[in-house]
């Protein structure tokens, strides 16, 4: 039976080395999660704590940005391949993307891994936010700019192949698949504008030494214009499996096509107008724009509740055709035994836990209890360590298969890997919840201090670190499976039939979709509307009031700490004591760093 | 819910069956699956019934909401109550 790479072997080479950078990256960002969960929660500290912070800007941005989102490029070229039944129009420019991709992924991870060997003078341990003035060597930005420049031709090859099938089709509905990838690629270039503009213009000048200072509240918030539209789209590749491939995995159907197609709408429309909401605290934004942010966020709330019924509904529809009955006993005729239903589902479940924990971060004064606490790692180890993962480790289970001709190695070591990643994380993620309630700091090495205990409601901290530490261990081994896995099925022999790879139409198909949904030129320009209303004032006010490049003194982590060190003390020399009566003396903090220094 | 055998969606797919029908060509032979009807991705190979939009009532996934929705009501009181009642009100102006 002829599956993908049969009909399109060139398209399937891309996947497959997408899919093979995805996945190198996730066992080398996966050790260095459980370095540094084993050295925070203070079981096993193999490394220096200076080097804890190299190890989580490698962790972040090898797992947030190369792993999702080489993952995503090779599940979209698959999904626009697919459901336009054609070859992409010219795989020079495929190849194009992926090498410039792959090219910035090396050099910014050359730059950031440089930091653990002190006889190289270049490290980029700005963490995955790049928050200035913590200034990384140049190659670590350019790196990223042309990664961001190679997902951009990434969509334009896809928006070509769109194109050539229009030309040949001008009456059909957008595939549904297609159209999933083109609003996500379209909420990318919108979103994308911010974190380019970022790094090109201030902060790769910047790092090269052209201009000396930037305002690091400007290129704090166009990160996070970029910020938070970037887990959606970690997030629409994962919607996308659950979407078309779920209910195809429950025996089932999709329940509506028009209110898929709505749901990706709304993501391009309010994807981007709410990056603020990730600067609550941020002293420099006023407390109005961030409110608007906040309504703007609880709007986004809509398309993921769209989703749970619709999905929910699609996989109900799979159990019904199996045979399930009942209100709740219809779970139980799910094919749970498939890695591939199984992770997804598990993927799903951790989701909608991730959905309590996103409504408080969204909320603005209940954000304040928890902002900058461990609390928010272990949000977003649920929802884009779980709901994206997981998928899309569940996933590969059903599509390398059709990539390759082979079978999946072994379905048990799979379906134990899956269960493996839920029970890790809900380890992992609760006990770090509870720990941020407790007020535990997020991004440190040692959050042990003298003289101060952080107090436990229920349980005790030593439990909860034994939590955090035993569900990476449980993580990290279900890396070491899932890749052995997919290795051992890369090196296995091709078969007749190695997965069944049909996809049944939906319930309610796409000829009941209002015409309107495919307009993709009205929605990206409402997108635009929203996001020029949201961020033109607070962009003006923040330049209005410590200029295009701010004032502030550099902090590069590419140099000594010697320099650092001389920067603050002088900082704090200038602070007037006055202001500071009551709190912690400046002075003794002055100290403190001369000791450090010493 | 009501559902028939065989409904206009096509044939039951089954390990043997050789319909081309709307849901695709027919899943593996069951001598190629590791374990029966458990090959990746071949959920279908246990359907027992067809069930078209019309027949299909989602009163599972109502369920499965109301239990979310009862969850994320509880919290938000609990939430109240911890948070705010022993405390002061937290200024947003």
């Amino acid at each position: 039976m002829a599956t993908f790479v049969d009909k399109f072997p060139d398209e399937a080479k891309v996947v497959q080395a997408s899919f093979a950078v995805a996945f190198i990256a996730l066992g080398i960002g996966a050790l260095f999660g459980l370095i540094q969960a084993l050295h925070r929660t203070n079981v096993l500290r193999v490394i220096d704590s200076v080097d804890y912070y190299t190890l989580l800007t490698a962790h972040g941005v090898l797992l947030a940005l190369v792993f999702t989102i080489f993952f995503l490029v090779g599940l979209f070229t698959w999904a626009v391949t697919r459901s336009f039944g054609r070859a992409l129009p010219d795989i020079r420019l495929t190849w194009a993307w992926f090498g410039l991709m792959t090219t910035g992924t090396v050099l910014a991870t050359v730059a950031i891994v440089a930091g653990l060997f002190p006889q190289i003078p270049m490290s980029a341990d700005v963490l995955y936010t790049f928050y200035a003035p913590l200034q990384a060597h140049p190659i670590f930005y350019i790196g990223l700019a042309m990664f961001i420049i190679g997902t951009w031709m990434a969509g334009a090859d896809w928006f070509l192949a769109y194109r050539e099938w229009r030309g040949e089709n001008p009456d059909s509905r957008i595939p549904l698949q297609a159209f999933m990838v083109l609003t996500t690629m379209i909420m990318w270039y919108v979103s994308t504008l911010g974190v380019a503009v970022s790094v090109v213009f201030f902060l790769i000048p910047w790092s090269l030494g052209l201009i000396e200072t930037v305002n690091p509240l400007l290129t704090r918030t166009l990160f996070w214009y970029f910020g938070h539209p970037v887990v959606y789209f970690w997030l629409m590749p994962a919607y996308l499996l659950w979407y078309t491939v779920l209910p195809k995995l429950a025996g089932g159907r999709l329940f509506s096509d028009p209110l898929a197609r709505v749901v990706f709408v709304l993501f391009v429309l309010l994807s981007t107008p709410v990056g603020i909401h990730h600067q609550y605290v941020d002293p420099g934004i006023a407390e109005g724009f961030k409110f608007i942010a906040m309504t703007n966020t609880m709007f986004l709330l809509l398309p993921s509740l769209l989703t749970a019924f619709t999905v929910v509904a699609s996989v109900e529809h799979g159990a019904r055709q199996r045979g399930g009955e009942g209100y709740l006993s219809w779970l139980g005729a799910l094919p749970w035994r498939d890695p591939a239903f199984a992770g997804m589902a598990l993927a799903g479940l951790m989701f909608a836990a991730g959905g309590f924990s996103g409504m408080i971060n969204a909320g603005m004064n209940i954000n304040y209890l928890v902002h900058n606490t461990l609390w928010v790692p272990g949000h977003f180890h649920m929802t884009v360590g779980t709901a994206v993962a997981l998928t899309m480790m569940a996933g590969t289970y059903w599509l390398l298969p059709q990539l390759t001709g082979k079978a999946v190695y072994s379905r048990p070591i799979g379906l134990l890997q899956v269960i493996m990643w839920f029970i890790g994380m809900v380890f992992m993620s609760n006990a770090m919840h509870r720990a941020g309630l407790f007020g535990v700091p997020r991004r440190t090495a040692e959050p042990q201090y003298q003289n101060f205990d952080f107090v436990a409601a229920v349980g005790s901290v030593g439990e909860i670190r034994m939590q955090i530490a035993f569900g990476s261990l449980l993580l990290f081994l279900s890396v070491v499976l899932f890749l052995f896995n997919v290795a051992a099925t890369w090196a296995d022999d091709r078969v007749d039939t190695p997965v069944d790879d049909t996809i049944p139409e939906p319930l309610s198909p796409s000829s009941g979709a209002p015409l309107v949904l495919d307009n993709l030129a009205l929605w990206t320009g409402i997108a635009v509307l929203l996001v020029v209303l949201a961020y033109t004032l607070p962009l003006a006010s923040i330049v209005n009031d410590a200029g295009l490049l701010g004032g502030s003194p550099t902090f590069p982590v590419t140099v000594s700490l010697e320099w650092v060190v001389d920067v603050t003390v002088g900082a704090l020399g200038n602070l007037s004591l006055d202001s500071l009566a009551g709190v912690a003396p400046a002075d003794a903090v002055a100290d403190l760093v001369r000791e450090v220094r010493r | 819910m009501s559902a028939e055998p065989d409904t206009e969606a096509g044939d039951v797919a089954t390990p043997s069956g050789d319909a081309a029908s709307e849901n695709g060509p027919p899943i593996p032979d069951p001598e190629s699956v590791d374990d029966e009807g458990y090959v990746i991705g071949s959920g279908r190979s246990g359907i027992v019934r067809r069930i078209g939009h019309d027949d299909f009532d989602p009163v599972g996934t109502l369920v499965l909401i109301a239990i979310y929705m009862v969850i994320v009501g509880a919290m938000w009181i609990f939430m109240y109550f911890v948070e705010f009642l022993g405390g002061d009100l937290t200024v947003i102006g």
